[in-house]
């Protein structure tokens, strides 16, 4: 529920008992004001009869004999209300009226006085509709000047939120907000620019940092190997012994530089550094993976065949493209056995690569875990699928694996 | 054959001038933009290899400065930078080659003689080692007046001995020059190992025996004795 919608539930709620209350009381108040004014009047036409009886004169004869009743009969005497038919409009009309005991010429009279109460009804009539009418209109107003309020006055804050969900961290910019006069929304705009200089400011610390452990440690892994490389060249590098060392502490500083290219792509990738993407035609990825490949199949008698049923329409960046495809193949060449064979499909919605292997241990679900290897003791860093898996994240895509036990075959799927 | 070589890290530009001296290059060394930019006003070189990050400027603006000079020297960047964008600006500026650190060093002899055979000679050019006389423009070898068929891996592997003759190439290093860099050299030793068997035998057939020498556990060498 909206903000405004809330408040003025809440709003509207308070208003309509306040103004029903108003209402209430105003009626009755103003009824009780008039009815008090008509008994005053009564009450001063007593005075005047009562003066005078006492200067002996005679009552008048009025000529509205319903305004005034003399009567020999006992009346209760005080104020009551009463009907009257109203001869012209042929109504009942409602009267107030006092009656008295007088005592005129030494006899013993009662008077009963009437004032007709039909302007009084008439008056609040007007005076509760008047009222009405004008907190009525001064709901209707708040309601609609609230609306209008709220469209003006929470522009800047829609204007921020659609700023929000625009901003995208990698184009290292700071949070660009329209200046505002209202101090709330000004305060929550610094506040956010704030917050998003000092993500710029980390994101940035955090790309320079992997870039740069990325260069300084390439550095002295090409020291080591060059020299490692030099060492071997060296005559006492034909003791077998001595030889053994060296090729083993070579190999540790390849499979090093390995390790450390895979872990930096892997963090480059969830850093959201590959932001180039293009126009990306997989098949033609795929073919020259392929052959790259070739080699190894050639050499393990595995059989290859590529079915390409479609192209899917990708965008993306090609060193990635070139990384999942590669990736995807070396992972059916390595799990494979001498004479196996490796299937691709690739259609318009999915990427398809299945390999004949032996059946696996463990976790399906687990294959896509950091340093997860199938053999222990492989040089291999493990971090393939991972790689695979942080791709089809970062693209939205989806990889499956499913292993079907009737030729044993592996099957990796990435649906676009 | 000269060189210059421009590289900030010392001990990286220390083992590199040994192994390029040794591998018959005539090699000078600048460990700063400023040198490198002065060494190549001043003279001629055959190639220049050159590392991108420098302490005190660009490697990529060493490569302009050399195209805007119309210098023949051919370059070949050796960067720890792998990022793809890199690669290419260095190849749209001129560059012959591109190699990223780490790299073996028997890749980087081939890839220099490659250059240079592509600049100074335009390709009529050939190798000749013992018994060996090697047409790389037309692929074409001989063993003394008889010629030998090789398949393309053949080839390769053979040309890429013999650009580094007499020294131990580790199987590592041969796996990444046949395979590319990407391939996993641990998967592909046997695919080496039945490529290397194969050329040898082809060459024993011949009367070239004993050019390949094993080393054991390590790698290969080609023989000159």
């Amino acid at each position: 529920m909206k903000l405004l919608a809330k408040t003025n539930r809440y709003y509207l709620l308070l208003t309509t008992v306040l103004f029903a209350l108003a209402s209430v009381v105003l009626y009755y108040g103003l009824f009780r004001a008039l009815t008090q004014e008509v008994d005053e009047q009564l009450s001063n036409r007593r005075l005047y009869l009562e003066n005078r009886i006492r200067r002996k004169q005679t009552l008048p004869i009025s000529p509205f004999e319903y305004q005034m009743d003399v009567s020999d009969r006992h009346q209760r005497p005080g104020y009551g209300d009463t009907l009257l038919l109203d001869p012209q409009e042929q109504e009942m009309v409602p009267h107030r009226q006092l009656t008295f005991p007088l005592r005129v010429a030494g006899q013993r009279r009662w008077v009963t006085l009437r004032k007709s109460l039909v302007e009084t009804e008439d008056v609040l009539a007007v005076v509760l509709g008047v009222m009405v009418s004008v907190l009525g209109l001064l709901l209707l107003g708040v309601i609609l000047i609230n609306r209008w309020l709220a469209d003006w006055l929470w522009g800047p804050f829609r204007a921020t939120l659609h700023a929000l969900r625009g901003y995208k961290l990698h184009q290292h910019e700071v949070l660009q907000l329209a200046p505002t006069d209202i101090d709330e929304f000004a305060e929550l705009n610094q506040a956010l620019t704030q917050m998003s200089q000092r993500l710029v400011a980390d994101y940035e610390a955090l790309r320079e940092f992997t870039e740069n452990a990325a260069h300084e440690t390439q550095t002295p892994l090409a020291i080591m190997q060059a020299q490692l490389e030099q060492l071997l060249q060296l005559p006492a590098l034909e003791d077998p012994q001595v030889a053994g060392l060296v090729t083993g502490l070579y190999g540790a500083t390849l499979r090093l530089s390995r390790l450390h290219q895979a872990l930096t792509l892997l963090s480059k990738i969830e850093n959201r550094q590959f932001i180039d993407v293009q126009a990306l035609r997989l098949d033609q990825v795929l073919e020259e993976k392929v052959r790259q490949l070739e080699s190894l199949t050639e050499t393990r008698q595995l059989a290859l065949s590529t079915h390409v049923t479609g192209v899917p329409a990708l965008r993306m960046h090609p060193g990635l493209a070139d990384s999942l495809v590669h990736n995807l193949l070396q992972n059916a060449v390595k799990h494979n056995h001498r004479g196996g064979s490796i299937e691709v499909r690739l259609s318009a919605q999915a990427l398809e690569i299945s390999n004949t292997g032996p059946a696996l241990t463990g976790d399906p679900a687990r294959f896509f875990e950091r340093f997860r290897k199938q053999q222990p003791t492989s040089d291999s860093p493990g971090l393939g699928l991972s790689i695979v898996q942080q791709i089809c994240r970062y693209y939205g895509f989806t990889v499956t694996y499913a292993f079907a036990a009737v030729g044993a075959r592996h099957t990796l799927r990435v649906a676009f | 054959m000269k060189l210059l070589l421009v590289e900030d890290e010392l001990a990286l530009r220390t083992t590199l001038v040994e192994y390029l001296r040794q591998s018959g290059y005539v090699c000078e060394v600048a460990a700063s933009f400023q040198q490198a930019y002065e060494k190549i006003k001043l003279y001629q070189y055959d190639c220049v290899v050159l590392d991108l990050t420098l302490p005190d400027g660009n490697g990529l603006d060493i490569v302009r400065a050399l195209k805007a000079d119309q210098s023949w020297a051919g370059v070949l960047i050796i960067s720890a930078r792998a990022a793809l964008d890199d690669r290419l600006a260095g190849l749209d500026l001129g560059a012959d080659d591109y190699l990223t650190k780490p790299f073996h060093l028997a890749e980087l002899n081939s890839r220099l003689r490659a250059i240079i055979r592509r600049r100074q000679f335009q390709g009529s050019h050939h190798i000749a080692f013992r018994d060996l006389l090697v047409w790389p423009e037309q692929a074409e070898v001989f063993v003394g007046e008889q010629p030998l068929t090789l398949t393309r891996k053949e080839y390769d592997l053979l040309l890429f001995l013999l650009a580094n003759p007499n020294r131990v190439l580790t199987k590592e290093a041969i796996a990444e020059h046949l395979c590319g860099d990407a391939v996993d050299a641990t998967d592909s030793f046997d695919f080496i190992y039945t490529h290397l068997k194969n050329l040898r035998k082809k060459l024993q057939e011949k009367g070239a025996d004993n050019y390949i020498r094993t080393m054991y556990g390590v790698g290969y060498k080609l023989s000159t004795e």
